[in-house]
Formats: C-alpha cells, sequence, structure tokens
C-alpha cells in the first residue's frame, strides 16, 4: 500500500519544476571573449508524457563586462520586444522511473527574438536527492535568430555561440 | 458523514477539473504565470553619460573608466586664416571613473579658456519597468578657468576663488518607449565672482534632452538649455545641439551640431556668445569619441 503510494506519487507527480535554472552562453574569438550567465531560468517537465518547458528573461544574464548588459538587451535581442527565449519540446526514449545516469536527445522548438527553429539537444540526465538534474551544451548560430551585428564588431562576436545548461528539477507543489 | 464524503467528491471534481484546465494549456503558458521580473528596472535610458551637451541620468557601473575626448570646431567669419578643416578648436580631454554603480567621479580639463573641471554624479532612484517612472540623478561640478578668455572675461580677478564656477542640476529623465527616452535637468549655475555688477551670480536655467533610438547601435540626439537669467552685461544665447549617436561595444562616437563652444555646463550654459544657425563662426561642428576600461572584471550583478 506505502510503496502503491509511493509509486503513484513518482507517477502522478509528474511534473518537476527549478526556478533556479542555469544557462550560460560563450562567445570566443580572437578579439574578445564574451561570457554571459542567467541563473534564474524557469523550467517545467511533465513526465507523463515526457514534455518540457523552458523560459528565461534576457533581462536576467550577467555580464562580465560593464555595459555589455545594456547592448545585449538594446542593440542585439531587444528584450523590449522579445523578453523571453522560449524552448518547448519533448525528451525522447526518456522513462522517468530509470534513475540511472543516461544521455537522451531533448527535441523542440527554440525560440529567440521571436523566431523558432528546431533543435535536438544531447542532454545528460541524472538523478540525486529526488531531483532530475538535466545538463549539457549546444551551439547556436547567431544568424539564424536575425541579430545583427555592426560590420565594425563582426570580429568580436563569434558566428556560433556555444551554450551550457543546467537544470535542477524539484516535485512541482502547487 | 455523508455529507463529508460529498464534500471530498466535490473537492476531487473541482481538482480534476482544475489539472485538467491546467493541461489543456502548453507547459509554456503556465511558466508564464510564475515568471518574476528578474530586472524591473529600465535599461540604457540613454547609453551614454551625456546626451549630447550636457549629463545625462546615466552613470558609469562599477570600476569602469571612461577616456572622453569631446571637441568644437568652428570658423572665424571674414577670417583670412587658411587653416585646416576649422578655424578654431576646443578641446575637453577627461577622465570619469564609476566608484559604484551609482557614484561617478570625473575629472576634465579643456583646451578653451583653460578650464578644468570635476564633478560628482550619483543615481538616485532608477526608473522602473512597473513602479517608479523616472530616473532621477543628481550633479555637482565645479569648474576653474585658469587664462583669460578670448572674449571679456567674465571673472573679477586672477585670484583663484573669483575664477571658480559650480553648477548643481537635478536631471530627471523617462524611457518613454523601448526607443524613445526624454530628460528634464533644471540646473543652477553659481558664480564666484562677475566683473560686472549687474551680472547675476547665480544663474537658473532648464535643459530639457532626447534621444531616438533609429537603429541598433545608433541614436538621434536633441538638447536645449533655456536660461532664464541670463548675463545683463552681453548677449548671449541658449546652448542647442542636434546630434548623432553611434554607439558600439567599448567605443562611443557623438557627432553635434551646435552653437556651444566651451564642453564645460556652467560655461556653455550661460556664455555662449552666438545664436544656433549656418552663418560661418555660429555653426560648431562637434566630435565626442569615449573609449571604456573595465577596471573590475566579473559577472556583475
Amino acid at each position: 500500500m506505502i510503496t502503491g503510494i509511493i509509486n503513484t506519487n513518482v507517477d502522478v507527480s509528474d511534473r518537476y519544476i527549478t526556478r533556479q535554472g542555469q544557462v550560460t552562453f560563450f562567445s570566443y574569438t580572437n578579439v574578445e571573449n564574451i561570457e554571459a550567465k542567467n541563473n534564474q531560468v524557469l523550467s517545467v517537465i511533465d513526465f507523463s508524457k515526457n514534455e518540457i518547458a523552458i523560459s528565461m528573461l534576457m533581462k536576467a544574464f550577467v555580464f562580465k563586462k560593464a555595459l555589455m548588459r545594456e547592448h545585449f538587451n538594446e542593440s542585439y535581442i531587444e528584450s523590449d520586444l522579445y523578453p523571453k527565449a522560449t524552448l518547448e519540446g519533448i525528451i525522447l526514449d526518456f522513462d522517468p522511473a530509470n534513475r540511472e545516469d543516461q544521455t537522451k536527445i531533448v527535441k523542440g522548438k527554440i525560440t529567440i527574438r521571436g523566431i523558432t527553429k528546431e533543435v535536438e539537444i544531447k542532454t545528460k540526465i541524472t538523478f540525486q536527492e529526488q531531483k532530475y538534474i538535466f545538463s549539457g551544451d549546444f551551439e547556436l548560430t547567431v544568424k539564424d535568430f536575425e541579430i545583427k551585428i555592426p560590420s565594425v564588431l563582426a570580429p568580436n562576436i563569434a558566428k556560433n555561440i556555444s551554450v551550457q545548461f543546467k537544470f535542477e528539477y524539484e516535485p512541482y507543489e502547487l | 458523514m455523508s455529507l463529508m464524503n460529498c464534500n471530498m467528491y466535490f473537492l476531487f471534481v473541482a481538482l480534476v477539473c482544475g489539472l485538467s484546465s491546467v493541461n489543456a494549456q502548453s507547459l509554456l503558458d503556465e511558466l508564464d504565470k510564475v515568471q518574476s521580473d528578474a530586472h524591473p528596472y529600465e535599461l540604457a535610458t540613454f547609453k551614454s553619460s551625456r546626451i549630447s551637451l550636457g549629463h545625462s541620468t546615466e552613470t558609469l557601473k562599477k570600476g569602469v573608466l571612461e577616456i572622453g575626448s569631446r571637441s568644437r570646431f568652428w570658423n572665424i567669419p571674414n577670417s583670412d586664416i587658411q587653416s585646416f578643416v576649422a578655424d578654431k578648436m576646443s578641446t575637453r580631454l577627461s577622465l570619469e571613473y564609476g566608484i559604484s554603480n551609482r557614484l561617478t567621479f570625473g575629472v576634465g580639463g579643456t583646451t578653451l579658456d583653460g578650464i578644468f573641471d570635476m564633478f560628482l554624479k550619483y543615481k538616485m532612484v532608477r526608473q522602473r519597468k512597473h513602479g517608479f517612472p523616472f530616473s532621477i540623478t543628481l550633479l555637482q561640478s565645479g569648474s576653474y578657468q585658469s587664462e583669460r578668455t578670448s572674449l571679456a572675461d567674465i571673472h573679477r580677478s586672477d585670484d583663484f576663488a573669483d575664477r571658480l564656477a559650480f553648477t548643481t542640476q537635478l536631471l530627471l529623465s523617462k524611457k518613454v518607449t523601448s526607443q524613445f527616452s526624454l530628460q528634464f535637468s533644471p540646473t543652477l549655475v553659481h558664480r564666484n565672482s562677475s566683473v560686472f555688477e549687474e551680472d547675476p551670480e547665480n544663474h537658473f536655467a532648464l535643459g530639457m534632452g532626447g534621444r531616438y533610438k533609429v537603429g541598433g547601435h545608433v541614436s538621434i540626439v536633441s538638447e536645449y538649455y533655456h536660461l532664464f537669467n541670463p548675463l545683463e552685461s552681453r548677449d548671449t544665447y541658449n546652448a542647442f545641439s542636434l546630434g548623432v549617436n553611434w554607439e558600439l561595444s567599448d567605443v562611443m562616437l557623438q557627432f553635434q551640431l551646435t552653437n556651444t563652444r566651451n564642453l564645460v555646463e556652467d560655461a556653455f550654459i550661460t556664455q555662449t556668445p552666438n545664436n544656433f544657425n549656418f552663418n560661418d563662426g555660429n555653426l560648431v561642428f562637434g566630435f565626442t569619441g569615449i573609449f571604456i576600461l573595465h577596471l573590475h572584471n566579473g559577472l556583475k550583478k
């Protein structure tokens, strides 16, 4: 009976959430290295359908160099018009009951500046202390999201931006 | 008992309905409800510490050293001088430093009239997206005019104290839309001495400035200072400027068409000798180059 309840808890409380997901992006060029971190990323997973959603505010990215936040939000991302970046997708072939370390593909749609791209992101999934931990990295192409870079600054900003992420999901308490 | 069961049943139905209505929306919609605004302040009301002529409400970020060169070029009408580009120029070279995100300290020297100035600028209130609708910054600057002016000198003697002037400004700005920002700058200029008794020692002025962002990195700016009690001993005109700011990463370039020749507040607000028009000698071309050095690296809060 008790195990039954616990089991149903695992199955029924299908939703896991994080409010402090971490997303870091890097742009490495010969001229300049740019790094920015957002550790207030929201994400929720519905394990009944293995659906995942991520939402982050662009303004919450902090940079190493002062003024970068202003430039990033005002001149590149236009966060007044597009305040969020989002991802909606599904975790392929994932069984939440299997708590071993594993690597799965998250397939979904990523939206930045109102432009949506299909992505497949290799994700490492571990289970520790009642938390599902999703981590990994992938690359995004600046051009895909129609981010305008003035030609004088073209050498300062990488064509491909590498993105690292780490989310620790806890059971969603309503 | 049966009543309680009934209650439980209703509770269950309500829960199921509630859950199914949640399920009907996408997970993203659900996240929207929990999202809290991480940075409720308006960013980049102005990108630079100056709108065009005068200070904006923006302060430098902590640990940032701004190296600035601000120049004005103009011609002397009907002159026989065969000079390159312009007959006259004036440049203010400056170092300005962000002590904290709110407090900036700056020093500068201007070639015209040998004016040395320093200022402290403190950002008191930041405009919020949903909340306080303005940014308020306080500026206090002082300047020392080390040379006799090219025009008639306005200071009484060569004593150090007689050649000082102080400017106090309450800068109020509002980012109206993501493109458009507006600023009002009530200003008090105090000059320690005057040659002529009829000249006021305290001048009151109201500055008005605006920025309109036309592209990712380019904005058009304009600024005007209305002086309520100008000098009596000579004709002066209100300072006006129309300019383009080019905002790159660590470099900012500003171009101005203006009637002001000096670059320090007290001088250009109270002592601009010519009106703004396209006549030779009146039209002043301004160029500002700012380079930012980061002395305090690390992820910013």
